[in-house]
């Protein structure tokens, strides 16, 4: 074998490990939203399981063609604001959209960003289970996760993102580019779509419990072993002599990232448990651990990762109530972990990994003002379209189902299909609105 | 239907069905947003016919 045989061959199988990893990355992440499906039945109360079932499903079908229509165009276009550059091979019609001999990164990319989008929509899914109308809902979910944070990540977690070259942005686990935005965006609907019916009794905000804790569980511990595909995600595996790096070109490995998701879950889950006693944000606690380290994953030490994860373990429980007890009805504490934790991650970057520096000429390094700033815009990103589309949908009378529905349950109204035919009575038969046997088309 | 861009695999670059011809991927990428506004109008009526049994 020739020498430049022997150069083509080893090039070759190095195209196809970026491959391999990307692809094995994508099928880890699709665990995240096993995890948000469980996760989200088993929150809901037994009359509106199925619908909640039914969202997080149809989330990932209606993410995963809009960001092939217009996401991944907008992740290559707009990395420098708010004026489109020339990205013209990430348009569907482009020959590079599709299976190329030649091109063995743009579908395996696309696929994982798809991912990362579909990510988002879960994110808010859980938020506003119960009471929001499917049809909005999926609206929402597609602007969110094909449009919405994917402009946050061409600003934010792209090698010429203008957020990285011009404040050196550091969020390598997306702490802030998809948890922040999507927890605000969710915000912004939540504020608009309003509390669930007996959620509060003279402004006291009541226990609505799940139906299913051990479901939810289970659910939470799925998405961390998602987030396994997801962090893997975020690194590059280049070919050649560099080896890995960031998005932002700066080198790591895995290695880094297994001390420090680690540690992240770890501390978060204590943290929560220290903060709550109970089950649901105990597990949450996980997340949001690895949420509060993940924009800084590459580059922490685990004993301080530990800590930091301990702390939006702690905050975030605390925020929850917050929330809730100012009219806020976050089903599943979303706001909370992702969104406060998301831009609480991005902040401490700024306190505790400033000087490093970013890699390329005149490339500014990490700076606390640099990150508290990008963590304002992900915020604002999030909340401004989550706010302002969520109320037009209110004003059209298009946001929420009708009282009476919510009441009845939508799986009775909306769903031909019962969870628990035969262990568990309907809500409305218990309630002598439907007899036993009577269908419901 | 003769979807194939190419005749042999020698030097192939893009050969997916209609990649020679704007006007087939038009029509597919046309019929794929179909498919996904046929969703939402579907969920629509769906959710407006389900209400209106119930009010």
């Amino acid at each position: 074998m020739s020498l430049e045989t022997l150069q083509s061959t080893f090039e070759m199988h190095q195209a196809m490990n970026v491959e391999v990893f990307y692809w094995w990355c994508t099928a880890i992440m699709f665990m995240i939203h096993t995890g948000f499906l469980a996760y989200e039945i088993g929150a809901s109360r037994v009359k509106n399981a199925l619908t909640s079932g039914m969202k997080n499903i149809l989330t990932l079908s209606v993410i995963i063609p809009t960001f092939y229509f217009f996401g991944w165009w907008i992740y290559n276009a707009f990395p420098g604001g708010l004026v489109p550059g020339d990205a013209a091979s990430s348009l569907p019609w482009s020959l590079h959209m599709g299976p190329d001999v030649q091109d063995m990164g743009t579908g395996i990319f696309f696929a994982a960003f798809a991912l990362f989008g579909a990510t988002t929509g879960s994110i808010l899914s859980g938020a506003v289970i119960e009471r929001i109308r499917l049809s909005a809902f999926l609206i929402l979910a597609a602007i969110l996760g094909s449009a919405v944070w994917i402009l946050a990540a061409a600003w934010g977690w792209h090698p010429q993102g203008w957020l990285l070259t011009e404040l050196g942005y550091h969020d390598v686990g997306a702490s802030g580019v998809v948890h922040a935005v999507a927890g605000f965006f969710a915000l912004g609907v939540l504020l608009n779509l309003g509390a669930r019916v007996g959620k509060y009794e003279n402004g006291t905000p009541m226990y609505i419990p799940p139906h299913n804790l051990p479901m939810a569980l289970i659910g939470l511990m799925m998405i961390i072993v998602g987030f396994f595909g997801f962090l893997g995600g975020c690194i590059i595996f280049n070919g050649g002599e560099t080896g890995w790096t960031t998005i932002y070109g700066n080198p790591t490995n895995l290695s880094a990232f297994g001390f420090n998701t680690l540690m992240g879950f770890a501390g978060g889950v204590i943290g929560a448990y220290l903060a709550s006693r109970e089950p649901f944000w105990t597990m949450s606690g996980g997340l949001a651990g690895i949420i509060t380290v993940a924009a800084g994953l590459d580059l922490y030490y685990p004993g301080l990762t530990f800590v930091l994860a301990a702390s939006g373990g702690v905050l975030m429980p605390m925020i929850g109530r917050k929330l809730e007890k100012m009219g806020v009805d976050d089903a599943v504490g979303a706001v909370a972990v992702h969104g406060f934790c998301g831009f609480y991650g991005v902040v401490l970057v700024g306190v505790f990994a400033a000087g490093f520096p970013n890699v390329g000429e005149g490339m500014p390094s990490i700076t606390f003002s640099g990150q508290v700033t990008g963590a304002i815009i992900m915020a604002l990103v999030g909340f401004i379209p989550g706010w302002g589309i969520s109320w037009a949908m209110k004003k059209f009378g298009a946001l929420r189902v009708p009282p009476q529905v919510e009441v009845l349950g939508l799986d009775l109204v909306e769903i031909p299909a019962r969870p628990y035919p035969e262990s568990v009575p309907a809500q409305a038969i218990v309630e002598n609105t439907l007899k036993p046997g009577q269908e419901v088309a | 239907m003769n979807t194939s861009p190419i005749t042999s695999w020698e030097g192939v670059s893009a050969y997916f069905t209609f990649a020679d011809s704007p006007t087939g991927i038009a029509i597919s990428l046309a019929a794929a947003v179909g498919v996904y506004l046929l969703l939402n109008a579907t969920i629509i009526r769906h959710e407006k016919a389900s209400f209106d049994k119930h009010k």
